[in-house]
């Protein structure tokens, strides 16, 4: 038996694939899903989420957003999300520091634009973390 | 028959015409590229998200959230979503007609430059009026979406809707009005959005009892919000690729005009300035003889 599980943001479905187990960041800490797992609705934290398939590990870093387990396919939406693969370090620094730049400077945004600054940074230490676990 | 000399003038001022259209026309079909493929990327985004609520509202007991009762409708709240520039064929036209088919008490929210100097225009009760750059960021939305649930739960306005252009294809744009909230009827709803994008829902059912992390009030308190504001989101980038098309396809019709009115004129013209030559070459030769 086995799992179908699909990672889908705003701008395109980032993951489908079937796999054995995924372990989900969640507001309560991480949950683990293995197929057979009753239906479940939660809230996803941005962080790091792990899928195993046959022997092999995969990290994706995800952003905040809602994760369904309904019928042995976990549908996943979060605002953000991205394989390891394609994580690119150096642009990831660099919007990193872009970031921390604009809101230190900007004291006086306004709250939604700092909502997304900070979004963006919580998303990029996340995937830096994601990058640099094999080391 | 015109001179020759009006006529070369108005010929000079077609060839300028047909020139801008075309520039205006290469340059919405670059937007509509872009309008389109965002509008198309953020489906699957919000059928997900219909399909979390209607798994979510078919468990949990739902007559307590204000968002998902239905209550007496006193003023209908209705964003109007248009464009911020003219020259887009009928689009704009269209959503007004729609507008004026309304007779019962509305309060008006606007987004796009031309809606809100329409429900001005007609003295209609525009509450407020929101910009909304062209790439249309999901920041400036929500705070338009904010300022209406706002007014939502206090009481002001009792439903929330929208109408916007909805983007079928390149060739049409429909006009609509959309209920968001309240959503009293989430079911007829999931279906009629997946008939929209012509999708099937996941039969693959399991009643099973549902477990909600970390409770089920509060992961709705969590959804629901954000999905209105998404929704809504996706509505405008819809209004906006719908814009984009639009515009395209009037200046490509006016190039066509303006190219087909060019052939036309120039005919007239060689015209004209033959019967000239000939008149002249007569007066020579009369002249000739007469001497």
């Amino acid at each position: 038996m086995s799992l179908t599980l699909e990672i889908v943001t705003p701008e395109a479905r980032v993951y489908a694939d079937t796999i054995d187990t995924v372990v989900i960041p969640t507001v309560d800490g991480e949950i683990g899903i293995l197929p057979g797992h009753i239906p479940l609705l939660t809230q996803v934290e941005h962080g790091e989420l792990r899928v195993t398939k046959g022997n092999q590990t995969s990290w994706l870093a995800v952003g905040n957003g809602f994760a369904q387990v309904e019928g042995d396919k976990v549908s996943i939406l979060a605002e953000r999300a991205i394989t390891e693969e394609k994580i690119d370090e150096a642009a990831v620094e660099a919007a990193l520091k872009r970031a921390e730049a604009d809101l230190k400077e900007g004291a006086n945004l306004d709250p939604n634009e700092q909502e997304h600054l900070m979004g963006i940074m919580r998303f990029a230490s996340t995937q830096l973390a994601v990058k640099r676990r094999r080391r | 028959m015109a001179s020759t000399r009006d006529i070369r003038r108005r010929i000079k001022s077609v060839k300028n015409t047909r020139q801008i259209t075309k520039a205006m026309e290469l340059v919405a079909a670059s937007k509509m590229k872009k309008a389109q493929q965002a509008a198309l990327a953020g489906r699957p985004y919000a059928q997900l998200m219909a399909d979390m609520l209607a798994a979510l509202s078919s468990r949990v007991n739902e007559a307590h959230h204000p968002f998902l009762v239905s209550r007496e409708v006193k003023t209908r709240g209705i964003l109007l979503v248009t464009t911020d520039k003219g020259l887009c064929g009928p689009l704009n036209a269209n959503l007004f007609k729609l507008v004026t088919e309304i007779k019962t008490p509305v309060k008006y929210f606007s987004v796009g430059r031309k809606g809100a100097q329409f429900l001005a225009r007609t003295k209609r009760d525009l509450v407020a009026d929101f910009q909304v750059q062209d790439r249309a960021p999901f920041a400036e939305v929500k705070v338009a979406v904010e300022f209406m649930v706002k007014q939502y739960l206090e009481g002001v306005i009792d439903t929330i809707e929208v109408i916007y252009p909805r983007f079928k294809n390149t060739l049409v744009q429909e006009p609509l009005v959309r209920p968001v909230l309240p959503l009293n009827n989430v079911k007829g709803f999931i279906a009629a959005l997946h008939a929209d994008t012509g999708t099937v829902r996941d039969t693959r059912h399991d009643d099973r009892q549902m477990l909600f992390e970390p409770g089920a009030p509060q992961v709705l308190e969590a959804l629901i919000p954000f999905y209105v504001n998404r929704y809504v989101y996706q509505l405008v980038l819809s209004a906006r690729a719908s814009e984009h098309s639009a515009r395209m396809v009037a200046m490509k019709t006016a190039k066509d005009n303006a190219t087909k009115l060019l052939g036309e004129l120039t005919l007239e013209y060689n015209k004209a300035r033959q019967a000239a030559i000939t008149q002249e070459i007569l007066e020579i030769a009369a002249a000739s003889f007469a001497a």
